[in-house]
């Protein structure tokens, strides 16, 4: 009897969550990929097997998208992590005074990145708050993001003023986790600050780290926002990321095969970088 | 060396921190600080004293609510309405289905459990950009285009929740359930009376996570919403800077609007939303 209605809640537990995963999750998974191999033909979908794959692999325009996607990606996390870890490192910190600090760096948390890139476009514009600044140290206006040699720059700031809190959030919780009595033994042995942040609180980060590295990555490979509204890919190009010139394939251009083609290359090329990390990392483990 | 000596460099210490900290969070408030200064200012004034640069910028004078009068003219109060209606119903509904989710699988052992959990956990470490696309075929199939459930069905179901509500239920020691199960307390009383207090401030962590995930929702509204005519306020703002681009007191108001809600409800929950995320993070 109790096991009969302990599996009947079990079901009743699972059931409305495991749909969810199946409906919102896994089936547009399965659709991206069967509908890669489609393409439109005036309004019906035909087969074409790897035909949209064929043309974006010769498509100058997508090796160009796919090179500023890894080489925006390339910046942005590493300085979003460095960042983020300074911050955790001066958060974690007790002196009198320090919540409201505290308070300060969780700020943009709470921006959203539409937000942060209405206020950030504001401010880069040309007679704006940056520009101003600088004036003041005697550099000469910069056209942030209208011209190409800058705004993928740009889009990197606003991406990381807005990300760095919410990822000190994880490493945050590494460091509470890591018992004040190994600091005290190290400072007994006289052992200097920055040898324990490298021989100790560095590794005992790694579980933190690894995480924050994978979903951060994850976020950036996948950024929309900024570029939607603030360059459009443009100029020249230069911002055009992967993920934007998905949504431009499908909603402006109307290919929706095409559209999940370069949908699966990213999530491919992610879960390979991911991989990559976790290998490298964990190898990096065995060898010390 | 003496006392005072101590005392002394203690204090400049303290002195030199404080300065740092307050160089550091002047970079993090700087941008809102000014969005907030600007909004107050009429819209002719908003890049005065800002090129060439006096401090004066950062200081609205003469202060002007002009901007959040127009931003209510303009609809942004039903725009407001709208986004909070989806993020409590997401909320609410999320709650329920991920803590059961993860209750289920911190207390029962079942055939497969690793896999679908780690499966659970797996579908949703992919950010919901990278189903955006094709989500949007599958609620064209259902025909939820344009309505409120195409907003608020996927955000339900948050990967992240419900493993902050496993490894919650996971900790609570066995002895509460053995004790009740023999004496014939039913299961809806051993839940609602036992386990829902229990994981309270879990559910505090959980609410935010889900309320912020729905509030600052941008790429999936514009998708699932063609005609536009229920806008959320990501998608509401963005429309406004193209349309209105140059009426910048109200972009300002707009933004400082759309930041304040959820920054007034993180600041006093600070801690749950903290131990919410770093419990998710870490312990995977």
């Amino acid at each position: 009897m109790i096991r009969q209605s302990s599996q009947a809640l079990l079901v009743a537990l699972l059931a409305p969550a495991l749909l969810g995963l199946l409906v919102f999750r896994l089936y547009p998974i399965a659709i991206a990929i069967i509908s890669s191999f489609y393409t439109t033909v005036f309004g019906d979908a035909a087969f074409t097997g790897f035909g949209n794959y064929a043309s974006l692999f010769s498509d100058r325009v997508f090796w160009k998208s796919l090179q500023v996607t890894l080489w925006f990606n390339l910046l942005v996390n590493p300085i979003q992590i460095a960042i983020s870890l300074g911050l955790a490192l001066l958060y974690v910190r007790g002196f009198p005074g320090a919540g409201v600090y505290q308070v300060f760096f969780l700020m943009p948390i709470g921006v959203s990145v539409p937000t942060a890139v209405i206020v950030w476009r504001v401010m880069l514009s040309q007679g704006g708050l940056a520009n101003g600044l600088l004036d003041l140290v005697g550099v000469a206006p910069q056209a942030w993001l209208t011209s190409s040699r800058l705004a993928l720059y740009s889009i990197i700031a606003i991406a990381t003023w807005k990300g760095a809190s919410y990822w000190m959030v994880f490493i945050v919780g590494g460091l509470q986790n890591i018992s004040p009595e190994l600091y005290d033994a190290a400072r007994v042995d006289g052992v200097r600050p920055w040898q324990r942040l490298i021989f100790i609180t560095l590794p005992l980060l790694r579980p933190a780290l690894l995480f924050v590295l994978a979903a951060d990555v994850s976020i950036n490979f996948l950024l929309f926002a900024p570029i939607y509204m603030l360059t459009q890919g443009g100029p020249a190009g230069s911002t055009d990321v992967l993920m934007y010139e998905a949504y431009k394939q499908g909603f402006i251009f109307g290919d929706m095969g095409r559209a999940m083609a370069v949908v699966v290359v990213i999530v491919a090329v992610l879960l390979i970088v991911v991989a990559l990390q976790f290998k490298l990392l964990s190898a990096r483990e065995q060898g010390a | 060396m003496a006392a005072s000596d101590l005392k002394i460099r203690d204090g400049l210490r303290l002195g030199l921190g404080h300065l740092g900290y307050a160089a550091i969070a002047f970079v993090f408030l700087l941008p809102l600080w000014w969005a907030v200064v600007s909004s107050l200012r009429p819209n002719t004034r908003v890049f005065a004293d800002v090129f060439p640069f006096t401090p004066k910028a950062l200081l609205p004078s003469p202060v002007s609510l002009e901007a959040y009068v127009g931003i209510i003219q303009l609809g942004f109060g039903q725009i407001i309405l709208n986004t909070l209606l989806v993020a409590a119903i997401t909320t609410i509904a999320g709650l329920t289905l991920n803590a059961a989710a993860g209750f289920a699988f911190a207390i029962f052992d079942f055939k497969g459990k690793r896999i679908i959990l780690s499966l659970v956990i797996l579908s949703f470490m992919l950010p919901f950009e990278a189903i955006a696309l094709p989500l949007y075929n599958v609620m064209r199939q259902l025909g939820w285009l344009d309505s409120i459930a195409a907003l608020v069905a996927p955000g339900i179901t948050n990967g992240l929740v419900m493993f902050l509500f496993y490894q919650f239920f996971r900790q609570v020691p066995m002895d509460y359930l053995e004790a009740a199960r023999p004496d014939g307390v039913s299961w809806p009383n051993i839940l609602l009376r036992i386990y829902v207090p229990l994981s309270l401030p879990t559910c505090i962590s959980a609410a935010l996570l889900l309320f912020v995930f729905q509030w600052e929702a941008f790429l999936w509204p514009l998708l699932a919403m063609p005609s536009q005519e229920f806008k959320v306020i990501q998608v509401g703002m963005a429309a406004f800077q193209q349309q209105y681009g140059t009426i910048w007191n109200q972009l300002f108001a707009v933004a400082v609007v759309t930041a304040l809600i959820p920054i007034a409800l993180l600041l006093p929950l600070q801690r749950h939303y903290v131990q919410g995320l770093a419990g998710a993070g870490i312990k995977g």
